[in-house]
């Protein structure tokens, strides 16, 4: 292949990688507000929201309010609800972690929802 | 941190990436597109006829002596028998949670995800780790090993179906995150592994019988090493040369080798696929075939998939061939064609299964260090100073991933339209021909990375 094309090439791809780099950093940089979250976990089961969105560097305050006593995990931020029937348990952080962390009834793994951290 | 026991994503482990976003979606999609007009335009009338598929390479001599050291097989043979002792170990005496078990990161994390992206960055890694090499050839030190039999004519079709019931282990089975049967799969292969290579020689088992072997010498032509050897086997020179042209070189053909390469294409999208929306509609769609089937309903409708994916993938792909073949104009063996282009597909296999796994690579691998204080969770204290290591997220950050996912994704498929174009030219020796036969392969190649993105892009969702 020719050094023309070759550079052709490049410079093609060079400009796509660039310019989406771009396109990550403007679509980024949104975090930094307050959220705050109510949630029903009903049977140990079922979540409602089931879905949290927030931005990264966000400041997070899940409530979370069960029907039965129990746990009521957190992953990738490890955090623990530890709940009991009727009473609201609540967690303040800073979501500095991008990841779609699940969030789980502790003692049986059933899923209940999703915190989901953007850029 | 619990195990989330139903994400039967890359065999075990919670997954750390997020769906690409939107519009970096709908960017990389279309550069996808115009990038690839872009190549062709360019590569038209460049490099026909039967030099076209030459490539530079640069000797390197200082290899030379390395390469034909014995130290770098018995190191690494060495590492291979620790690992697969610490599967079985671990596996049988270790927790039963996956996450607190050696066995499971060493399966799927350092060997399945990370060995194939090393290989095809570096090259064959699996000639100097693999186990088995390594017990057979330090039996045959001390012992005298003739075959005894003669293998029959099976081209590549037993590690086709070897490679496929793996990828079922890991995929279908929802066993691929229990150690203990991880380690009886890794025994029983053992067992058939040495006894084929006693039985039918080591060379003729592991050329046609062993998966892995097949495997990692199909990733390993994407890699930059490349050696001659002399009359006698012995290493005459180490060179190295551009990533993907190895796949070029002359290679066996055949349908049991093109299914092989579509396997690999089509596992590794049904492992992304398997935790899309689509897929959870797929099952439920199904659901009054397989509910009744009890526990043994789950592999069937995955397997049921799986083997669907493959045959879709299998027949466009044949679909798209007949069209290259037309448009090129030029009376050429079927399945020497097939096969070779088939290679030109594997770029596009491997970015996928480096963007796939990054994440899963950079941060789940991890989790093994603090188990090394106690790796059968027995109360052990062998090394303290690790127990307490929490995994560093920063590389797994959502943005780096995703501009790592699109720059992988798109290089890939840039190599692998040049490949082809480079096959074509090989093939169909003029560049009028050569450019008309490379639209329909340009087109199948624009939607298995479509495909990949799309994958990527796609919420993430668990099976329950």
């Amino acid at each position: 292949m020719s050094r023309t094309r070759v550079l052709v090439v490049g410079a093609v791809l060079v400009i796509f990688f660039v310019a989406g780099g771009i396109l990550i950093y403007v679509n980024g940089h949104q975090g930094g507000q307050n959220l705050t979250f109510n949630v029903t976990v009903t049977g140990a089961t079922t979540m409602k929201p089931d879905t949290l969105p927030a931005h990264q560097n966000d400041t997070v305050t899940v409530n979370i309010t069960s029907d039965t006593d129990g746990e009521v995990h957190l992953h990738e931020y490890d955090i623990a609800f530890d709940t009991r029937a009727g009473q609201m348990v609540s967690h303040t952080f800073k979501a500095d972690k991008t990841c779609s962390c699940d969030i789980e009834w502790e003692s049986t793994g059933h899923p209940l929802g999703t915190l989901v951290v953007s850029p | 941190m619990t195990l989330a026991a139903q994400i039967l994503l890359h065999g075990f482990g919670p997954r750390y990436d997020l769906p690409i976003a939107t519009a970096l979606y709908l960017y990389a999609a279309g550069g996808v597109v115009f990038i690839s007009f872009v190549l062709v335009v360019l590569f038209a009338g460049d490099r026909v006829g039967p030099n076209a598929t030459e490539y530079p390479r640069r000797a390197v001599s200082w290899l030379v002596p390395i390469a034909r050291s014995p130290w770098p097989r018995i190191v690494g043979g060495t590492v291979g028998l620790i690992g697969f002792l610490t599967v079985v170990v671990a596996g049988f005496f270790g927790s039963t949670n996956a996450f607190y078990n050696p066995a499971e990161y060493v399966v799927w994390i350092y060997f399945w995800a990370l060995m194939v992206i090393l290989s095809g960055l570096l090259g064959n890694l699996w000639y100097l780790f693999s186990p088995w090499t390594a017990i057979y050839d330090a039996l045959a030190r001390v012992v005298r090993i003739e075959p005894v039999w003669k293998l029959p004519d099976v081209g590549v079709w037993p590690a086709t179906a070897a490679y496929f019931s793996f990828a079922c282990l890991e995929l279908t089975t929802g066993m691929a995150n229990r150690p203990a049967i991880v380690a009886i799969a890794a025994i029983v292969y053992t067992v058939i592994t040495l006894a084929g290579m006693f039985l039918f020689g080591r060379e003729e088992w592991l050329e046609h019988c062993e998966a892995f072997t097949i495997l990692f010498g199909i990733v390993a032509r994407f890699g930059p090493l490349e050696t001659d050897r002399d009359e006698g086997g012995k290493i005459s020179a180490v060179y190295v040369r551009p990533w993907g042209v190895g796949l070029l070189k002359p290679a066996p053909s055949g349908w049991d080798r093109v299914l092989f390469v579509i396997l690999m294409l089509s596992t590794l999208a049904f492992d992304g696929i398997s935790a899309t929306p689509a897929w959870q509609d797929f099952t439920v769609a199904l659901k009054g075939y397989w509910l009744p089937l009890g526990a043994f309903g789950l592999f069937a409708v995955r397997t049921f998939g799986l083997i669907l994916l493959t045959v879709a993938f299998l027949l466009i792909f044949i679909t798209f061939m007949e069209a290259v073949i037309y448009l090129g104009q030029r009376k050429v063996d079927l399945k020497a064609t097939v096969s070779s282009f088939a290679l030109t597909l594997v770029p596009i296999a491997l970015v996928y299964n480096a963007a796939h796994n990054f994440s899963y690579v950079v941060v789940s691998s991890q989790y093994l260090i603090p188990l090394l204080n106690d790796p059968l969770q027995k109360g052990w204290h062998l090394w303290p100073a690790v127990a307490s290591f929490t995994p560093n997220f920063a590389l797994a950050q959502a943005s780096t991933v995703w501009y790592a996912d699109i720059v992988l994704i798109v290089l890939g498929h840039v190599i692998a339209v040049f490949l082809s174009h480079l096959r074509a030219g090989e093939r169909f020796r003029t560049a009028q021909r050569a450019l008309l036969s490379q639209y329909p392969m340009l087109l199948l190649m624009v939607l298995y990375t479509m495909t990949s993105l799309w994958i990527l892009a796609q919420p993430i969702t668990r099976e329950s």
